[in-house]
């Protein structure tokens, strides 16, 4: 374990404007308060003075838009000057354990494999994150059914855990480690006994979602690949698809997925290439110049979604490419949950959860 | 650091008209670009759009390659108009090729069909360099017309080199056609290969491929022996943009030439 530090809550509020001298500081601020639902925080970029506010759980957008916006430029060509992008470097607060787990997919695509992506690897570079323990949860958080805890325990710049006044903060990186030498004044090493604060304030939360989850029978890591190959033919996904209306909400609001278009276009003289977000579960995302589309039904795509996640990516990266964040379940008008779609595959199939 | 997503100018010297409906690009390329017999590149109409295709031409000719393209939809139909001397940028190679050391010392058996003798072309240019290498090469090629066939002058002169054995088809004839009539699959009876040493390569459209590949399995290829050149909707090229997954793989990257060995268990491979 990195070590280990304590901040009070003024300080952490001075040294949050201070920071914004040096760098674009992202951070959640409310996005709708409604006391007879759940409040939910959005990320914004902090203006001056206006103060830092602590997320209890994630935040409604995920954390690839940061790395791989909606609609990117990827690369100018075939121009005697080409522009170079300035980038700034940035701090992303808020970020919960299961984001820093799902943006390792996005890290493994375009970091990883054949070649690099050089813009996502300047932008990744350019950021420090500062994530923060969750201490409460969304009705869709599921994040244990997927043993992530709700805490982060790797892929961080620093952490923060909230404790009485002020915010245990831990260094993750050699990034956090250097930013709290940096602002050593604001830091004092953290106590045994607030440790252990911080330890059982974790089990506290980690005892309430489970209570949350325990009765949901949710669908384990252990077979959730058995699902996708033994489910294959299953009446699920034609069930499911029922009220699917393609509009890619579930793609677009998710950590891990990744799938994106590349489009050409002119600007005067300037030759393109965009890189625009796409879904599987649009009708054309398959389909070929000579009309052929192997994803030409929903049931098809919605499938091809859940065998993305679930079959691919645990062949290919070792983990499934779903957190538990829950956030495709709240965007998608036809209600068609990822928990009750595994459920029901299992329940069909005779797999115990 | 380089930008993966930037394309090189090529020119286009020259354009050749193959059938009604396809036309080879000759295409000479500004900065030094090699590729393997199999993998793609992806082309770009510049300002306008991108569409992956299979060079066509001989590997080691270097900085001019060979693109066949049918006229199918938005990028290609735009290729057919345009004319010689423009730009057009070329992302790639990308994908595995076809692995030529595997074919050494065998019988190997090149099943295509309509414009998937484009890839194919390149494979037998890469062979024929090499023919002593090889036991024998047996090519089976099905068009939809006479008309339809392309590399029209080429196929009578690849009949005619040592060790390579040639037959054509088409699905319906004309007046002037003696050939064969039938699908490829009515041209792969007594096949002169020893299928002990025997592999074979297949490209066409996908039910093409499909019946093909059952045609062989019936002649006693095995599942690992059979290389078949996918066609999905392969985008980005570098396993990053998602579009042409199948099963575990994507076929950008893993391929685009797989065995079926590969993809056998994999679910509605065809369609």
């Amino acid at each position: 374990m990195h070590q280990i530090y304590y901040i009070e809550s003024n300080q952490l509020n001075i040294l949050f404007q201070k920071l914004k001298k040096d760098y674009r500081v992202f951070s959640p601020v409310i996005k709708e308060n409604n006391a007879t639902k759940e409040t939910d925080y959005s990320y914004g970029e902090s203006t001056e003075n206006e103060p830092f506010v602590f997320n209890p759980y994630r935040t409604v957008e995920p954390l690839k838009t940061f790395f791989t916006p909606p609609l990117d430029k990827a690369v100018e060509y075939f121009n005697q000057d080409e522009s170079t992008e300035y980038l700034p470097k940035i701090i992303i607060f808020g970020v919960k354990s299961c984001d820093i787990v799902g943006h390792k997919v996005q890290d493994f695509v375009f970091l990883e494999g054949v070649e690099v992506d050089s813009l996502y690897r300047l932008r990744r570079e350019n950021t420090i994150f500062i994530s923060s323990d969750c201490t409460d949860f969304k009705e869709v958080c599921h994040c244990l059914a997927w043993e992530i805890l709700p805490h982060p325990t790797e892929g961080f710049d620093l952490n923060l855990s909230p404790l009485n006044e002020g915010y245990l903060v831990e260094a993750g990186s050699k990034k956090g480690e250097e930013l709290i030498q940096q602002y050593k004044e604001f830091f004092v090493i953290a106590k045994d006994t607030q440790l252990t604060a911080r330890k059982v304030k974790r089990e506290n939360l980690m005892e309430r979602l489970k209570k949350h989850l325990l009765p949901q029978h949710l669908v384990s890591k252990d077979i959730v690949q058995r699902l996708m190959k033994e489910g294959y033919n299953l009446d699920t996904w034609q069930q499911f698809m029922l009220t699917c209306v393609e509009c890619g909400g579930c793609n677009f609001i998710c950590d891990t997925c990744h799938c994106f278009l590349l489009a050409d276009k002119k600007e005067g003289n300037i030759n393109k290439k965009l890189k625009a977000w796409d879904a599987c579960l649009y009708a054309n995302y398959a389909k070929v110049a000579g009309g052929a589309n192997p994803l030409k039904t929903r049931t098809r795509r919605l499938r091809f979604r859940f065998t993305k996640k679930f079959d691919f990516f645990i062949d290919n990266l070792g983990m499934p490419a779903c957190c538990g964040c829950g956030r495709c379940i709240e965007v998608c008008p036809g209600k068609i949950d990822i928990r009750e779609v595994l459920k029901d595959l299992a329940k069909k199939l005779n797999i115990k959860t | 650091m380089k930008n993966i997503y930037k394309p090189k100018e090529a020119i286009v010297e020259d354009i050749i008209v193959e059938s009604p409906t396809i036309k080879t690009f000759v295409l000479r390329l500004k900065e030094p670009f090699e590729f393997k017999t199999g993998q793609f590149v992806e082309l770009t109409l510049p300002g306008i759009g991108e569409a992956p295709f299979t060079p066509s031409s001989d590997p080691n000719i270097k900085n001019k390659i060979d693109v066949t393209v049918m006229n199918v939809g938005r990028v290609t139909s735009l290729l057919h108009t345009s004319s010689k001397n423009i730009s057009l940028g070329m992302r790639g190679p990308y994908g595995k090729g076809y692995p030529l050391d595997k074919f050494e010392g065998k019988d190997i058996l090149i099943v295509g069909g309509g414009v998937g003798l484009a890839p194919l072309r390149s494979l037998l240019f890469s062979l024929f360099v090499e023919i002593d290498k090889y036991n024998k090469v047996v090519l089976r090629y099905g068009a939809r017309t006479p008309d339809d066939i392309i590399y029209k002058e080429s196929i009578p002169r690849w009949a005619k080199i040592k060790k390579v054995d040639v037959a054509t088809t088409v699905d319906v004839g004309d007046t002037k056609w003696k050939g064969n009539v039938g699908l490829v699959t009515t041209i792969l009876k007594d096949l002169p290969v020893d299928l002990k040493k025997a592999v074979s390569v297949v490209c066409g459209p996908p039910i093409m491929m499909k019946f093909t590949t059952l045609k062989l399995l019936d002649l006693g290829f095995k599942p690992q022996d059979i290389y078949l050149s996918m066609e999905k909707n392969m985008s980005c090229g570098l396993g990053k943009c998602g579009h042409c997954r199948i099963g575990k793989f994507y076929t950008c990257k893993d391929g685009p030439v797989f065995t079926y060995e590969q993809l056998n268990d994999i679910h509605d491979i065809w369609e």
